[in-house]
């Protein structure tokens, strides 16, 4: 698919920058409260305890850091292609999981944007990730060369915006969780 | 005039849009912070109440036990999930405590409000040797507000709510220990501030202690 016409490359192009930067701004969240991510992420681990225990950490680490390099490269880099289906396969995943933690772990936190965030699984999460994976698909629709070839220094430029994002996130989940509230039981 | 990528202008206003965002967040903690948030004031019982008595599980049993307040023994009741990281500290603690004694006056017992299962997914909760217990009648619960977790509640031997709130660090729980088994405040509390000292104190206003003697 082929998008030509100035709304359709609005669009298009819409998506892919906000979902960028939504990427940055959830990895840079979770970075800041690890442990709390990492006891979502143990309700997803299959196997036996002391293993499951054991790579929760490591797997929330990697999601986040995953999260903030993804969107930071689709936010700098429009014209790599290749990054369209990344995103995409990424999108697919949290509407996966959100599923799953829907059906086995329904009413559990989510914490998918650290301690920002105290949404749950439930049925209106499943359909934000699924508007999610719409709009990551749509945004591998292709636009013209013109519209996304930036040089060095605006694609350095968006990098600086997009780390200031994620900073931003970092530090308002920081923030957010130092408070520590009491989690909604 | 000049012209810039399509892509370029979305972005922007991706970022712009984002940063906003979380401008908004920022202030918001920020004003919670220097407000203090109406809704934490509303966890746990009230201090000075009479406590409820609860029924439970304890997880693979299936009768169901009786907590009673008061009948002499003081006790700590901590509403904790495995699924909350900052329980997983509070039964740490505890548990701590216990292994060196300092809670052999007070029944400690841990209510979780997430399935039984769940304990596996904490280490914190597998190794406790503290009682954990599922709460089998909700009606009981009302009483106790527990609107959030973790939330420790202090209750004395004679069945009156000492203390309640939420808190994680051991300083903080052994005042709830203290408050409900009735001993002299640690210097730690007689070095408070005058506000504190009174009888309420801790982060966001969201603990509340006295001491029933």
């Amino acid at each position: 698919m082929h998008a030509e016409g100035i709304f359709l490359q609005l669009a298009v192009l819409g998506c892919k920058a906000s979902l960028a930067v939504l990427l940055l701004a959830a990895g840079g969240a979770k970075l800041a409260d690890l442990a709390g991510f990492a006891s979502t992420v143990r309700l997803f681990v299959p196997g036996r305890l002391p293993r499951a225990l054991a790579i929760s950490p490591v797997l929330a680490a990697a999601i986040a850091a995953g999260e903030v390099l993804a969107g930071a490269a689709s936010l700098s880099m429009p014209a790599a292609g290749w990054l369209n289906p990344v995103v995409l396969a990424i999108c697919c995943c949290f509407a996966v999981a959100w599923t799953v933690g829907y059906v086995r772990h329904a009413g559990r936190a989510c914490r998918c944007f650290g301690a920002l965030s105290r949404q749950r699984f439930t049925v209106a999460g499943i359909g934000r990730a699924v508007g999610l994976t719409l709009a990551a698909a749509a945004a591998t629709a292709g636009v013209p060369q013109v519209s996304i070839e930036l040089s060095l220094l605006t694609r350095l430029g968006l990098l600086g915006g997009g780390a200031l994002v994620a900073m931003a996130a970092f530090s308002a989940a920081a923030a957010a969780g130092a408070r520590r509230e009491p989690e909604p039981a | 005039m000049a012209s810039i990528p399509l892509y370029l202008a979305v972005a922007q206003w991706a970022l712009l849009g984002a940063l906003g965002v979380l401008v908004i967040v920022m202030f918001r903690q920020l004003g919670r912070l220097l407000a203090g948030n109406a809704k934490t004031g509303e966890l746990g019982p009230p201090v000075g109440s009479l406590a409820v008595p609860l029924s439970y599980l304890r997880p693979g049993e299936a009768d169901v036990r009786a907590f009673t307040p008061g009948g002499g023994q003081p006790a700590l009741i901590a509403f904790v999930d495995p699924t909350c990281p900052s329980c997983e500290q509070l039964v740490l603690v505890l548990d701590a405590m216990r292994a060196a004694g300092e809670l052999a006056a007070v029944r400690v017992l841990l209510l979780i409000s997430d399935p039984a299962s769940y304990l596996r997914i904490s280490e914190a909760f597998q190794a406790s040797e503290l009682e954990i217990g599922r709460p089998a009648d909700p009606s009981g619960l009302d009483a106790y507000r527990a609107t959030g977790t973790p939330l420790l509640v202090a209750i004395d031997a004679a069945g009156v709510v000492a203390a309640a709130g939420s808190t994680i660090r051991q300083a903080d729980v052994r005042r709830y220990r203290d408050a409900c088994a009735g001993h002299s405040p640690t210097q730690g509390q007689e070095e408070r501030p005058a506000a504190q000292a009174a009888g309420t104190w801790g982060i966001d206003g969201t603990e509340q202690v006295s001491h029933h003697r």
